[in-house]
């Protein structure tokens, strides 16, 4: 039941990317306001996903990998969904929705047949780490795909030619503005989720801090957002400059994702 | 019988022979032209239009040649043209070629600049005079409103509307492109010239309210700025001033650079690198081009703007022919409705409505009509029938010996509009 919610969220994510694209390529609103409706759609279908999963397995859905994948999506989308209301930078979805469907399609990949809880594991604790952590860094990608969008829309507009490819890009200002928030709300939330982490860390491990290298990434990932909020607060990082460095941080986040879960030892590696 | 359409646009007269036209054919000349050409007899329905670039005469009538003929010699006589004089400038269509001007010119893809967004509301305020004189009637208003449809189908349909063509309104798009909504932002004019003036009035029509001027002599800014309920700034203290606005627009008839470069960058660290836009429309240019390369600092200069009101131009004439696509296709629908315009089909037509009204009634009434007798039953058909016979009788006959006498296709027309034969 829960893989056949899930296939049907990712068929819709796909769909709603395709339509992203088409809006990007024929250059019409249109094709985007739908791609929008559809991204709707696949947001309540994938929640309904995860209730499934609850009630399947009778975890809580975010512990194993494939299941925080998800859970990452599906934040991403609906906080997507959300600045789309505010600002209608519909054609941004046409950086996110495919990179959400990616993400559902590894998790697809990796979901296990059966999985057993480690003791480690059972907490509620570890829930509010999983979740705050997640999220933090769903907004940190919506960051970063705003910010990519904006590097384009710069160079388009310092060539000084009309690139219709780019007619219907939103402002360089809602581009600049989305980075922000998203900076903005998604650092306390890491931060909230280090926290939680570490709190679990003193009743598992026995102390907070175990110079475990996930967890040595997780700070250099922590301290790089940390100066760019700085910076951007307290030194006026705008536009360019902070579009570039939110780009490069969330690359040095997708490293330490990738590099200690593929190539370190690592003891907060589990499901 | 037929649609024809008489006229002259920018194309086939030059302004002179235009304007002595509009002259004696526009609105406030007393005796009206659409009046006039409707007192010619071969004439039914017309309707007249004319703005500075043409003037367009639309008729229906049952004899072409003659109607064209009379046309052009009421503007021949109106205008004191010579004989002949005329004649290569005006141009005549006949039916189908006709209505394809027509939809051609209210979808703004005859005009001089193609998707200009007046034509439209012309058509239509000659529509509203025409029928305000009576001079209209179902042809002309069925044609008119397809007109007004195909205008609105090849502006959404396609981009021959979009995006700007001159160069104020290339710098209001990027404007937007930057800083998404212009209504907290403040605009700089250095230079008080007539070019920065046009610019500051687009902008301010799309949502900039303050308006700073700085000008070498003072009072020429104090007196533009007055204008636009603007402030005036002191131009040596242009350095400082720079800070303050979002969008500045130079076009100084200085001889080097004004705002170099050091200026911009100073001016981004007052504004904490909120985003600057420069638009220099001087030549010789005023800001120095380093400026642009400056991080969050736009520049564009006279040639970039024109570049880009050039390409979009080139943009709305690729759209002009799928534009074109849809006016063929409308043009077929019409064709398809004026065939239906013969005099068989429509009584055929109207007796099926009629039959199918019967039937209608008779099945919502069924309730109580099964309490009547099989034979009182079949009375009540029969009255509400020769009831719907009686009052089809009229038209029907008037229609058949009409049509015999005049042209069929007004009267069809007409029985098919108030009969909504065709919904």
């Amino acid at each position: 039941m829960y893989l056949l919610v899930f296939d049907a969220s990712l068929a819709v994510y796909l769909m709603s990317t395709i339509f992203f694209m088409i809006a990007l390529f024929v250059r019409r609103v249109r094709p985007a306001a739908i791609a929008t409706w559809i991204l709707t759609l696949a947001f309540v279908s994938h929640g309904g996903s995860f209730i499934v999963r609850y009630g399947e397995t009778g975890y809580s859905p975010l512990l194993a990998i494939n299941e925080a994948l998800s859970f990452f999506a599906w934040v991403a989308t609906g906080i997507y969904l959300l600045l789309q209301t505010i600002t209608k930078t519909r054609l941004l979805g046409a950086f996110v929705a495919p990179i959400v469907t990616i993400a559902m399609f590894i998790s697809l990949q990796t979901t296990p047949g059966h999985i057993v809880i480690p003791p480690a594991l059972r907490g509620s604790l570890v829930i509010v780490h999983v979740a705050l952590t997640v999220a933090g860094e769903a907004l940190f990608f919506l960051a970063s795909a705003a910010g990519a969008m904006y590097l384009l829309q710069d160079g388009f507009l310092k060539k000084r030619k009309a690139v219709s490819f780019a007619r219907l890009f939103p402002s360089l200002r809602d581009l600049d503005r989305i980075n922000h928030v998203c900076v903005l709300w998604g650092f306390p939330l890491l931060t909230f989720g280090v926290i939680a982490g570490s709190l679990w860390a003193r009743t598992v491990w026995g102390s907070h801090w175990q110079w475990d290298p996930r967890q040595i990434w997780t700070l250099i990932v922590w301290m790089t957002y940390a100066v760019l909020l700085h910076q951007r607060l307290a030194i006026g990082w705008k536009g360019h400059k902070a579009a570039v460095y939110s780009l490069a941080a969330f690359v040095i986040l997708l490293a330490s994702l990738i590099v200690v879960r593929g190539f370190l030892p690592s003891a907060h590696t589990f499901v | 019988m037929g649609i024809l359409l008489v006229g002259m646009n920018h194309r086939t007269a030059p302004l002179q022979m235009r304007e002595r036209l509009s002259r004696v054919c526009g609105e406030g000349v007393e005796a009206d032209l659409p009046k006039e050409i409707s007192t010619v007899c071969s004439i039914q329905e017309v309707l007249t239009m004319v703005t500075c670039n043409r003037i367009e005469v639309v008729a229906w009538s049952d004899d072409h040649d003659g109607a064209v003929q009379e046309i052009k010699d009421i503007f021949q006589r109106r205008g004191n043209f010579l004989p002949g004089e005329l004649d290569g400038c005006l141009y005549a269509y006949d039916n189908l070629d006709a209505v394809r001007h027509l939809f051609r010119v209210a979808a703004s893809l005859d005009s001089m600049v193609i998707g200009e967004p007046q034509i439209l509301g012309q058509v239509k305020e000659a529509y509203r005079q025409a029928v305000g004189h009576g001079t209209t009637g179902v042809i002309l208003n069925k044609v008119l409103h397809h007109a007004f449809r195909v205008a609105k189908r090849v502006r959404t349909e396609t981009a021959v509307a979009g995006h700007a063509v001159s160069v104020s309104y290339a710098a209001v798009e990027l404007a937007k492109k930057i800083f998404g909504s212009l209504e907290d932002k403040t605009v700089m004019l250095v230079g008080a010239g007539e070019m920065s003036e046009l610019a500051a009035r687009n902008l301010i029509k799309h949502g900039v309210q303050h308006i700073v001027v700085a000008n070498r002599t003072f009072d020429r800014a104090v007196q533009l700025a007055a204008k636009f309920q603007g402030t005036a700034a002191e131009f040596d203290r242009l350095a400082e001033k720079l800070g303050e606005a979002d969008i500045i627009i130079s076009s100084t008839g200085a001889p080097g650079y004004l705002v170099t470069a050091d200026m911009v960058r100073g001016a981004l660290r007052r504004r904490k690198n909120r985003l600057l836009f420069l638009v220099d429309i001087a030549v010789p240019r005023d800001i120095d081009p380093a400026a642009g390369e400056i991080d969050n600092v736009f520049l564009y200069n006279i040639d970039d703007l024109q570049d880009i009101a050039d390409e979009n131009r080139q943009l709305r004439e690729r759209e002009a022919e799928r534009a074109d696509a849809i006016v063929e296709e409308e043009v077929a629908k019409h064709d398809a409705w004026f065939h239906t315009l013969s005099v068989v089909p429509t009584i055929v037509a109207l007796r099926e409505q009629a039959e199918a009204i019967i039937k209608g009634e008779i099945e919502r009434s069924s309730p109580w009509l099964q309490a009547l007798s099989e034979v009182e039953r079949q009375r009540v058909e029969i009255l509400a029938k020769s009831i719907v016979n009686k009052i089809l009788h009229g038209p029907i006959t008037g229609l058949k010996d009409e049509s015999r006498q005049h042209g069929t296709m007004a009267y069809v027309a007409a029985l098919r509009t108030l009969f909504r034969l065709d919904e």
